[in-house]
């Protein structure tokens, strides 16, 4: 008949929980914010009790025993309320008096997150900082070999293509018979890849858009971002924006009525159209986002009605090869914008990816080739498919590249590379790398979310609740109380910083290679790798 | 005069051009030997003219005809004058460091390259990088380049100081004077340029309006320069004014500032909404609120609120009484010295305050108190129990028209008559003993209930009811009979038919029952040896009367763990008597009790209390039994509608669950005769005890008054009325407010509120919680 509370096997203590709150209650003026600001209600105000004894040697003196009261802060211990480390509660606290610390020791959560038989799923990344793009260096500096060039000083052409580009012989042999020729778009080789309008909130969708326009239209910067699966707003299909806009189709072809709808009024035709098959953080696997997300705003986008589970399948419904998907799908996509518009899927990065490459090759409507590696980030996925599913990028890259050089096309089909480009911090290195290595282009999400909104993901699963719609800095919400924390106006600010930062740094790598005509995609004798296997394997150089 | 007469010196010798080193050396040893005018005919000979420091302080003059080769005059030296009396090659005066070169004609690339000091001249235009890296040493004058036609590309390049005066003379005026992408990265120093000077980096540089003292310096100086070069004649033309600019490097700070990039404000104001309609990229689908908002937001836009949930949750201690006691509402009243009202209040729920909540229950509102969260002592509820011994009889409210029966005097059918006289119904206590009170009269030792209390308990009922019929027959015609005289019959007959065990010389043996009734009454002598087959709580009371009554060897066996707990056990324990288990009983003999191993527990007594069956044989047909008790449906109902069932004849429990089960019967009716469904309300949510702050306590304290239980109780889920969050709120956003005769409440002001949570986390009693804020 005890009432004393009973352990369970999930009761868990402080010590077990991977992020653990710091709290000093001298600096503390218990003034609330943290408490009110915490996405998980991790942390509440505690009484607690203290109790004073005074004694003496001197049983004259007596002794005493006195119990008191104080307030703290408490962090909750139950599964559903662990802290993710973001710390809000650092940010808003004016005493600096708290402070998430991660656990040093083992993650006992992690045995105990699956409670009522659910999963772990979570947004953002795998969770991994190991890095093999983070550990390729530049050996190949011509200091007197070459001209030497000045990133400070000499102009730069960081332009990519994406598109088919015909052999000479085929592109002459066209012109003369006035035949069809594929259409390029010379675009800079940084993209902001497929991030969902639902994913996103609406303040960080606006943000990114409004920086990519002005960096092109005010710093001649041509800049492009991709939609993601979740439609696109009708004022922008009809503006003149489209052209910076890589409209992308997946296996829910949400928006894609609207679109439709759209194209006889549209201004400009978009930069190109991305069919999405797959997902690097989640290779094979699909989408739900869930009903209670589906407010009014994302509905009209999708073309829905609100308050209904919009699921993306794994795969599309109405193709069974990869002949047929690369067919189908390409041709149709051409077709709606007469052909004026370059189309390309994006794939999970894969042991299988030469084979859609090989048959892309084949076909000369397919426009490029976009690989998502396993480090590409997510809003939402089962963990074990982001921490155990997926394929490195660098060395699926460079098969694809390789392959192409083979079969003598690694001038006609571009190939882009995504997935965890700068996840450590180190983008413009990493993208450098990754073009060396035979990318035409690379994309990021994650990285702009963390450089131009403030996303406080680390890769020690940190924060992770994007999936959850209580995104701290307003990224992944659509909850207005949370995104209105972001102004659109600062994102855009900082996603122009970080194209401009990104463009110097890109130059001062490719600089010293003597390189300024053109991107050095596949300059691969400048890469060096400290890790012999590595090296053999990605075929560069081995510097040690 | 020797010395001021120009040598000449050839760098060719023999029809062979001299190495550079030889030419130097050369220059060198007659600087040495006081020559300060020395005309040298160059082959292309590296650096002529530089570093002639062994001349001193003194004027020296170098004129090189022929090919001068590169950077002549380079590391040049204050004093020293160079005249190339024809075009010049690279790096003409290349890190100069003060003299003055003339060029009469043009120069390649990299004019005054790295050059800190000195003047260069040029009769004509120069190459690439002219001007590039110079910069100016503050102990001295700023280096300065002057040229009369145009420059190359990349003119300017990282300048950090001098000045440079370019003239355009004969430059195409579709062309720029400076030639493509100058300046690019210029930090210091200015340039003046007559003629198209487009295409310089703004970022580094800006145009500047040429200022009278700039016009002054430059028409001055411009006239020198073209002296120097022997073009006096161009002086009229190149001397208009609105001909020439002025560029300035930008400041560090000014490059910080960037002023001429468009904001993101205006972009998105004149840009990106003019494109694409007023709210921008969903203006025209969302009438959302535009800007941001700050991270600690009040009102609607706060992701929790507060809500004061007084009265929503029922205390641990009320949802464990099978009663149903309200007894945090009780202590409360303790607190506010409305002891009497408090101790009164329990006979509205029972007939039995002292007898049952003060002796006999095992007290489940104390096991379930949330002090034993924190390891503190429970409320005691037995101090107000007993306290309830002498209170006067409650009044009844109504006088209806309605009889019910109840069959059955034990403690759950007094319940049933006490409720239902409470309510003003008639009623009609039936039993078929002498006396009411049941089992709690008949068979719980003395030692476990005084005497007195029971008695002036019993006292109490029989004033309260009036109408009880004792000594009643109870057969099937009676029963029968008594429901069609009554609008309802209960059933509360108990379970008075021991159970006894099927093996051989069972007679030998006396039930629990027929040995604790005739040890109440001092008629029973067990002897020496008891032994009592059973040992629950019962068999523990027969233990401690056993031993009362002279025992010495009391042995309690049974067939597994035994049931036995609390006081009954302590009891049992406490006069010696001793637990066998297992113990399978094959045979009772005069001798004693044979188990199923043949060995043989030696007895003047055996006892057996395995427990009571209802003896049910009046009811007829139409209630249902089911495994020896009366089948009831969720409300206590038989199957006949107007005959319910309550206590041990239902299934075995507690006295308090007899008791509670009255009171529930006599509700259900009562709603029923009143035509309201039997359901009443939901019976509130048990609070979570987590929701208590039991650190307000002193641990240590045992309350064992009636005032010190009051103020140690947690009061759950009933506010204290202590104004703690008031208090603890930061943001001073709750109020106590007043409502009506001693009503309050705590309000929450949503305008200042910015939902922390602290009025939960600091409540003593559980009444805040913190929920998501619907309003979006």
């Amino acid at each position: 008949m005890s009432s004393n509370r009973s352990l369970e096997p999930s009761s868990l203590s402080l010590n077990d929980l991977p992020w653990q709150i710091r709290y000093n209650n001298d600096r503390c003026t218990l003034c609330g914010q943290c408490t009110a600001v915490c996405p998980v209600k991790a942390i509440e105000l505690k009484v607690f009790q203290k109790r004073i004894i005074k004694t003496s040697v001197q049983p004259e003196k007596g002794h005493t025993n006195d119990y008191d009261s104080f307030y703290g802060i408490r962090q909750k211990t139950r599964v559903e309320n662990a802290c993710i480390g973001c710390a809000m509660c650092t940010l808003v606290c004016p005493n600096d008096a708290i402070a998430p610390v991660k656990n040093p020791g083992l993650d006992r959560l992690k045995f105990h997150i699956n409670q009522n038989g659910i999963p772990r799923r979570r947004g953002g990344r795998r969770n991994s900082s190991d890095s093999i793009l983070d550990r390729i260096k530049f050996i190949r500096i011509s200091m007197l070999t070459d001209p030497a060039l000045d990133a400070g000083r000499h102009e730069f052409e960081m332009r990519t293509l994406l598109g088919r580009v015909l052999s000479p012989r085929e592109n002459m042999k066209r012109l003369k018979e006035k035949g069809w020729i594929p259409p390029v778009r010379e675009i800079y080789p940084l993209i902001i890849g497929g991030m969902s309008f639902g994913a996103l909130s609406p303040t960080m969708w606006e943000g990114l858009q409004m920086g990519v326009a002005y960096l092109n239209e005010e710093l001649s910067m041509p800049v492009r971002i991709c939609t993601g699966e979740g439609g696109c707003p009708p004022r922008l299909l009809r503006s003149r924006f489209l052209k910076y806009v890589i409209l992308q189709i997946a296996s829910g072809y949400f928006g894609w009525d609207e679109i439709i709808h759209a194209i006889p009024h549209m201004k400009e035709d978009p930069c190109a159209i991305e069919i999405k098959y797959g997902q690097g953080a989640k290779p094979g696997d699909g989408g739900l986002l869930m009903w209670h997300k589906v407010n009014k705003l994302i509905a009209a986008i999708r073309g829905v009605p609100p308050g209904v589970s919009l699921p993306s399948p794994p795969t599309h419904q109405t193709q069974y090869s990869i002949e047929e998907s690369v067919a189908k799908m390409i041709l149709s996509m051409s077709m709606a914008w007469g052909f004026r518009v370059p189309v390309y899927p994006k794939i999970s990065a894969s042991s299988t990816s030469l084979a859609v490459l090989n048959n892309l090759a084949r076909n000369d409507y397919a426009s490029g080739l976009a690989i998502d590696g396993e480090d590409g980030g997510t809003g939402a996925a089962y963990a074990v498919s982001m921490d155990h599913m997926g394929h490195p990028i660098a060395s699926c890259i460079r098969d694809n590249y390789l392959n192409l050089t083979k079969i003598g096309k690694q001038n006609e089909i571009p190939i882009f590379a995504g997935g965890g480009v700068g996840k450590n911090g180190n983008l413009s290195a990493n993208a450098a790398a990754l073009i060396m290595l035979g990318a035409s282009g690379v994309q990021i999400g994650k990285y702009a979310m963390q450089a131009a909104a403030g996303c406080v993901g680390t890769e020690e699963d940190r924060c992770n609740v994007c999936n959850l719609g209580i995104c701290p800095k307003g990224i992944t919400s659509q909850d207005p109380r949370l995104y209105r924390r972001l102004d659109p106006e600062d994102v855009a600010q900082r996603i122009v910083d970080l194209f401009v930062s990104f463009d110097t740094e890109l130059k001062k790598i490719v600089a010293p290679l003597g390189r300024s005509t053109s991107l050095p995609i596949g300059m691969s004798d400048a890469l060096g790798i400290d890790d012999y296997a590595a090296a053999e394997r990605l075929s560069i150089k081995y510097g040690v | 005069m020797k010395n001021h007469a120009f040598i000449k010196l050839s760098g060719q010798k023999d029809n062979k051009r001299i190495p550079s080193r030889v030419l130097e050396e050369m220059i060198h040893h007659h600087i040495k030997n006081g020559r300060r005018n020395i005309e040298v005919e160059g082959f292309g000979q590296h650096g002529i003219g530089g570093r002639l420091w062994d001349a001193g302080a003194d004027e020296t003059h170098i004129r090189i005809v022929g090919q001068s080769g590169q950077r002549a005059g380079s590391f040049g030296h204050f004093g020293t004058r160079i005249e190339i009396m024809g075009p010049a090659s690279d790096d003409v005066g290349w890190l100069n460091a003060g003299a003055e070169i003339i060029v009469h004609g043009n120069a390649s690339n990299g004019v005054m390259n790295g050059a800190a000091q000195g003047k260069v001249f040029i009769g004509g235009s120069i190459g690439a990088r002219g001007m590039t890296m110079t910069k100016r040493n503050p102990r001295f004058e700023p280096p300065e380049l002057w040229v009369l036609g145009s420059c190359g590309d990349y003119f300017g390049e990282f300048m950090a100081g001098g000045i440079a005066v370019i003239c355009g003379h004969t430059t195409d005026p579709k062309d720029t004077v400076l030639g493509y992408r100058p300046l690019v990265g210029m930090v210091g120093g200015k340039v003046f340029a007559r003629g198209n000077s487009d295409g310089f980096s703004e970022k580094d540089a800006k145009r500047v309006s040429v200022s009278d003292e700039d016009w002054n310096w430059l028409t001055t100086h411009l006239n020198a320069f073209l002296s120097k070069i022997h073009k006096n004649d161009l002086l009229p033309s190149l001397s208009i004014r609105s001909d020439w600019q002025l560029i300035k490097a930008r400041s560090a700070r000014e490059k910080t500032d960037s002023p001429e990039k468009s904001s993101m404000a205006w972009f998105r104001d004149q840009v990106w909404d003019r494109e694409l309609g007023r709210g921008g990229l969903i203006g025209d689908l969302e009438e959302i609120e535009r800007g941001s908002i700050p991270i600690i937001t009040r009102g609607d836009l706060r992701r929790y609120i507060p809500v004061w949930e007084q009265g929503r949750y029922m205390a641990p201690c009320q949802a464990a009484c099978p009663t149903g006691i309200p007894v945090q509402e009780r202590w409360s009243m303790v607190r506010q010295d409305n002891v009497d009202e408090a101790v009164a209040m329990g006979l509205h729920y029972t007939p039995f305050p002292a007898t049952v909540c003060g002796y006999l229950c095992p007290s489940p509102c104390m096991a379930s108190c949330t002090r034993n969260l924190k390891y503190m002592s429970p409320i005691n509820v037995k101090l107000l129990g007993k306290a309830g011994e002498n209170v006067k009889l409650p009044k009844t409210v109504k006088k209806s028209q309605k009889k019910i029966a109840v069959i059955g005097a034990g403690p759950g059918g007094i319940s049933a008559a006490w409720q239902l006289t409470l309510k003003g119904h008639t009623t009609t206590l039936f039993d078929t003993g002498s006396a009411i009170g049941g089992k709690i009269a008949a068979v719980i030792p003395g030692s476990r209930i005084p005497k007195d209390t029971l008695e002036s308990e019993l006292k109490r009922v029989k004033e309260f009811i009036p109408d009880i019929r004792l000594n009643q027959v109870m057969d099937k015609k009676e029963f029968s009979k008594i429901k069609y005289d009554y609008d309802f019959t209960i059933v509360a007959a108990g379970a008075k038919k021991p159970r006894m065990l099927p093996v051989p010389g069972i007679d030998h043996a006396v039930s629990a029952n027929e040995f604790l009734e005739l040890s109440k009454k001092d008629n029973i002598k067990p002897g020496k040896r008891v032994v009592i087959i059973g040992a629950g709580n019962v068999g523990c009371d027969v233990a401690t009367e056993a031993h009362r009554l002279g025992a010495k060897t009391i042995t309690l066996i049974d067939i597994q763990k035994p049931a036995a707990f609390g006081k009954e056990k302590e009891d049992a324990e406490g006069v010696g008597a001793t637990f066998r288990w297992p113990c399978f009983t094959k045979e009772i003999t005069k001798t004693g009790v044979v188990l199923s191993d043949d060995e043989i527990l030696k007895s003047d007594t055996v006892v057996v209390s395995i427990g009571d069956v209802p003896d049910l044989g009046f009811l007829d047909e139409s209630i249902k039994i089911d495994k020896g008790f009366i089948f009831v449906d969720a409300y206590n109902r038989t199957s006949d509608p107007r005959v319910f069932a309550i206590g041990d004849a239902v299934g075995p429990g507690l006295i308090t669950d007899a008791i509670g089960a009255g009171r529930k019967a006599a509700i259900i009716i009562d709603r029923i005769i009143e035509g309201k469904s039997p359901d009443g309300d939901t019976p509130l949510p048990k609070l979570d005890k987590t929701r208590i702050s039991l650190e307000y306590y002193n641990p240590k304290n045992r309350a064992d008054t009636l005032k010190e239980c009051g103020s140690d109780c947690a009061s759950c889920g009933k506010c204290r009325d202590c104004g703690i969050c008031v208090a603890v709120c930061p943001e001073a956003a709750i109020e106590r407010v007043e409502t009506g005769k001693d009503g309050f409440e705590y309000k929450v002001n949503p305008d200042l509120c910015i939902g922390c949570g602290f009025c939960k986390g600091a409540c003593p009693c559980g009444i805040w919680d913190l929920i998501p804020n619907p309003a979006v």
